[in-house]
């Protein structure tokens, strides 16, 4: 046995050792693979022209026969079929570009960008991804991302309205032409009003609502997605939100600032449930609970998606969403190109497909959402499209919706909100 | 010669293949220590170490999961080694019963949670049942098992999955065992349960014990069950590596590495201390003979 | 006089085993079928112990895509079971190596098998990508079943090496003296005993393979599709519904899948040899 300790200790050893000299000549390796990597970016060249000097038609030619992966979030069955059976299909028809789509996490996404990146493959594996926000910003930062590309895809400019801010700014981070929208979202509250017939305009209200219902209300523990928009929501409809969008990411500073907003939920916390000494763990969760009936409360990005689940029967028929007359956080999703894929053109013609009216109304024909043209640009035909769309029971109108529509934080703020909740709230 | 060579020769497939492990450990460990060229990350340094350790949460996070790990396994090994125990004695070791051992252990991690919470939450079905029979009036009064700060609803969870592990883990080689040697000792006029206790146990006891350091290892390094089951604070040690981990910035990598450093080195300490336990009561019972 | 009572008190031992042993049977199996009804349950409110939706959208969905996900199976199927017939062979060569034999580096070599038990897999996946790209490994079949060989291999050494412990080496010994070969020794004589531990451990390594995740992700780079690769986002998603019926499924194969290890198992232990039974 005493050997067996010994080795114990010396493999350790062993290991700490090689890790320092590992270090080493990754630095090494890393330094060299720097050096192409500026050219990477540009060097990508089909037949000889590179690929930032073609114009979309060529991009087109380039790209016909290929394969284009398209990475992301995979949980949506909705989204996953027409995915499979509508835009695939479609790809394939008008440009003979393979559409496959890889289901992975945004964190797992990057994780593996990284290490290709990392060991300087060229022909990398991801083509688009499903991206926004803080991820979209570490991202570009590391130079994982293509850009700029949006300039080169006819549709952003037929369609889209390049000066609005939900398509130049993602989380108030400046988008420089690195991803294109793919559709927008925005925070809503769900109540079943048979049960909660005066659904809450404000903070106030909602803490009444809270306390006429003692252990059902809560929301998702912060970070999740929707938890921290939430609180962010909560943030603006108490301390207002102009405050907050050049605010510097210090953390007393953000603290000050929220202090009145961190007071009201620690006086939220008796009423919630579990006495607000734990948070259910993501909003699947919590989406699960109030549909059982445990809560009386639900909070979603996806605005539209109300209807969807009172037809499916998950929902009853009087359930109905809301937003604080203040207004509820937006932000738009997008896709984006990494720096290494093996097919830049075929990724270019599929987030320009993406980007059609057609499509665009399809996706909030089939899936209520809310699309990222701009209505204004579209022709009258078109236009009918989207105006034929029947939104279905419980979603508050698009108009209405959009006219409470508040910009997102910064987002470096945002992990410093979550450290300082889970310092300040939980428990107290 | 040739009986000498014939060691390493069975060895070579397992020895490339730790090569292959050991450099994925090393490079992880290296990004702990703050190298992640990929993001513009070089020096080597202990900061990220440092920063983890001097949390004020930290020693709760530590305490927590080992408390999981360790009644997780302590419970699981117990209860599995009985009912194994329980199933070579009736004969039961093949077939329909068999099938069902296995269920628990197909079953993934993410499902076992889903199951916990569909059954035993303040929602599921025991509450119902004990709605339905006027135990309680209200959802609040029924106790909650999961969401708790003790950790008392992952442990349970672990329990469901673990305990036929150490059946299924164990019940192959017991029941050699037992045909083999319990027969002969059943024969020469011991009764069965001291069989089982002085013939078929210790000739288990090592597959057993590394029964129990799989559950407790495991217990303490994944994520799955503490994050969905567990309190919002204390964190277990791996929730807060993964939370770190998916952290959008990716220069926090290092952080989620350093946690797992520590989940590392914890789990070999325990492995020491426990090797060096089980040598030690292994040597007194082998002095009481 | 003396068998009566000993006779009551054993029926009264069967009795509690077997109260014990359905208590055992009855909590495994009752989240697995609350989880049966929840693949056509669209709302189950507080306080009904039955559901008051029901509907066939998890189901409908997954008979669509009947097709890719048979090919998902098959795939799947055919990666792990390579890496459990890999990880048996592999590992009944190290347990001989490290049972029958002495060795300088026995104990060093001991702890290098058992140290992945210990290492969250998430860290060894990314450290160990860039090197998997580099060697060309990545986003390769190969790639992947080398990758969950590393995780599934230390379940089967440790399980071959309790077996190989127990059956010692003093049979093959004997048939060495009697003039078989070494090879024929190990084959004729060992081999069938070991059967039980091997498919213990052949299961094991199966069961880890085909549900590891993370790994499959980042060095099959989602080019490599196994089924838990579709099925954990909707594990995830929350959508009870769909996520049920998706284990349901997962389930069942592996089910069938070990089923069929075993009568293969059974068959080979059976017609290769019996006497050593005894």
């Amino acid at each position: 046995m005493k050997k067996r300790i010994l080795a114990l200790l010396m493999s350790t050893v062993m290991v700490f050792g090689l890790a320092a000299c590992a270090g080493d000549d990754q630095k090494k390796e890393e330094a060299q693979k720097e050096e192409t990597a500026g050219d990477e970016k540009t060097s990508e060249g089909q037949g000889g022209k590179e690929i930032k000097d073609m114009t979309f038609d060529e991009l087109k030619e380039a790209a016909k026969g290929s394969t284009v992966t398209f990475y992301g979030w995979g949980g949506d069955e909705v989204l996953n079929k027409w995915l499979d059976d509508v835009f695939a299909p479609a790809m394939k028809e008008k440009y003979e570009i393979t559409m496959e789509r890889v289901p992975m996490d945004i964190d797992q996404v990057l994780s593996q960008l990284s290490g290709e990146i990392q060991a300087g493959e060229e022909d990398g594996s991801i083509d688009m991804i499903w991206i926004n926000g803080e991820n979209f910003q570490s991202a570009k930062e590391n130079n994982m991302l293509y850009g700029p590309f949006v300039e080169k895809l006819p549709n952003f400019g037929d369609y889209i309205d390049a000066e609005s801010e939900d398509v130049t700014l993602d989380f108030a981070y400046p988008i420089e032409g690195y991803e294109a929208p793919y559709g927008k979202a925005q925070m809503v509250m769900i109540a079943d009003t048979a049960v909660t017939p005066d659904l809450p305009k404000n903070t106030d209200e909602l803490l009444e609502v809270a306390k006429a219902n003692k252990g059902k209300v809560t929301y998702p523990a912060l970070p999740d997605f929707t938890g921290s928009v939430f609180v962010r929501n909560v943030i603006y409809d108490i301390c207002g939100y102009e405050q907050f969008l050049d605010m510097e990411a210090d953390k007393e500073t953000v603290k000050k600032a929220i202090e009145p907003a961190l007071e009201y939920l620690r006086k939220l916390n008796p009423y919630l449930w579990n006495e607000g000494k734990t948070f259910p763990d993501a909003s699947t969760t919590v989406d699960n609970m109030f549909a059982d009936g445990e809560l009386v409360l639900n909070m979603t990005y996806d605005a539209f998606g109300t209807s969807i689940k009172i037809a499916d029967g998950t929902y009853t028929e009087t359930t109905q969403s809301f937003q604080f007359d203040k207004g509820t956080i937006g932000n738009t999703n997008f896709m984006a190109i990494a720096a290494n894929s093996g097919n830049k053109a075929g990724a270019m013609v599929a987030i320009n497909e993406m980007m059609s009216p057609e499509i665009q109304a399809d996706r909030f024909d089939k899936m209520k959402v809310l699309p990222v043209v701009d209505y204004n640009k579209l022709s009258d035909e078109q236009k009918e499209a989207f105006d034929k769309v029947d939104l279905g029971k419980g979603n508050i109108a698009q108009d209405e919706l959009l006219s409470k529509r508040l910009p997102e934080m910064p987002a470096e703020l945002v992990p410093i909100i979550e450290e300082i909740w889970l310092e300040e709230v939980v428990g107290k | 010669m040739q009986r000498k060579l014939t060691p390493y020769i069975l060895l070579v497939p397992q020895i490339v293949l730790t090569i292959f492990f050991l450099i994925g450990l090393i490079t992880g460990i290296t990004q702990s220590l703050g190298v992640i060229p990929a993001f513009g990350l070089r020096e080597p340094t202990l900061f990220y170490y440092k920063e983890i350790l001097t949390k004020p949460d930290m020693v709760n996070s530590v305490l927590y999961s080992l408390r999981i790990a360790l009644f997780s396994a302590l419970f699981s090994t117990a209860a599995g080694v009985l009912l194994c125990a329980l199933l070579v004695n009736g004969c039961r070791t093949k077939g329909k019963m068999m099938r069902i051992v296995q269920l628990p252990i197909i079953v993934p991690h993410v499902v076992v949670a889903l199951f916990a919470i569909n059954i035993c939450s303040q929602n599921g079905l025991l509450a119902r049942l004990a709605y339905a029979f006027g135990l309680i009036g209200e959802q609040q009064q029924f106790p909650a098992l999961i969401y708790d700060a003790g950790g008392f609803g992952i442990i349970l969870a672990y329990l469901w999955k673990e305990i036929p592990f150490i059946i299924y883990f164990v019940i192959a080689l017991m029941a050699n065992i037992d045909g083999k040697l319990g027969e002969a000792a059943v024969n020469l006029g011991a009764g069965k349960v001291q069989t089982f206790l002085r013939v078929t146990l210790p000739l288990c006891a090592s597959t057993i014990s590394s029964g129990f350091l799989i559950i407790f290892v495991f217990a303490l390094g994944a994520y799955e069950l503490p994050f969905i089951l567990g309190a919002t604070t204390p964190k277990a040690l791996p929730v807060q590596a993964y939370i770190q981990y998916t952290h959008p910035d990716l220069r926090n990598r290092p952080y989620a590495m350093a946690l797992n450093g520590l989940i590392i080195v914890i789990s070999l300490v325990c492995a020491g201390l426990y090797f060096i336990l089980m040598t030690r009561s292994q040597k007194k019972l082998a002095g009481k003979k | 006089m003396r068998e009566e009572p000993e006779k009551a008190v054993k029926k009264r031992r069967f009795m509690i085993t077997d109260i014990i042993l359905i208590m055992f049977v009855l909590a495994i199996i009752l989240p697995v079928a609350v989880m049966l009804v929840w693949t056509v349950t669209e709302r189950w409110a507080w306080p009904d112990l039955w559901p008051q939706v029901f509907s066939l959208r998890a189901l409908d969905g997954i008979f669509q895509r009947s097709e890719v996900l048979t090919k998902l199976f098959a795939s799947s199927i055919i990666i792990s079971s390579a890496v459990a017939l890999l990880s048996v062979a592999i590992g009944t060569m190290t347990a001989r190596a490290l049972v029958l034999y002495e060795f300088p580096g026995k104990g060093l070599v001991y702890f290098l098998t058992v140290l992945p038990f210990m290492v969250p897999a998430t860290v060894f996946a990314m450290g160990v990508q860039i090197t998997f790209i580099k060697l060309g490994l990545n986003n390769t079949v190969a790639g992947v079943v080398i990758a969950h060989l590393i995780c599934s291999l230390p379940y089967g050494v440790r399980l071959l090496m309790d077996g190989t412990a127990a059956v010692g080496a003093r049979l093959e010994e004997q048939a060495r003296v009697l003039g078989a070969s070494a090879g024929q020794a190990f084959f004729r004589v060992t081999l069938p005993i070991l059967i039980p531990v091997i498919l213990s451990a052949f299961c094991m390594s199966y069961i880890v393979s085909f549900s590891q995740y993370f790994l499959t992700l980042l060095i099959g780079g989602g080019q490599v599709k196994t089924f838990t690769i579709v099925m954990v986002p909707y594990l995830q998603s929350g959508d009870r519904n769909i996520a049920c019926a998706y284990s349901v499924i997962f389930l069942c194969i592996t089910l069938a899948v070990f089923a069929i290890f075993e009568k293969i198992a059974d068959r080979w232990s059976r017609n290769t040899d019996t006497a050593f039974y005894t």
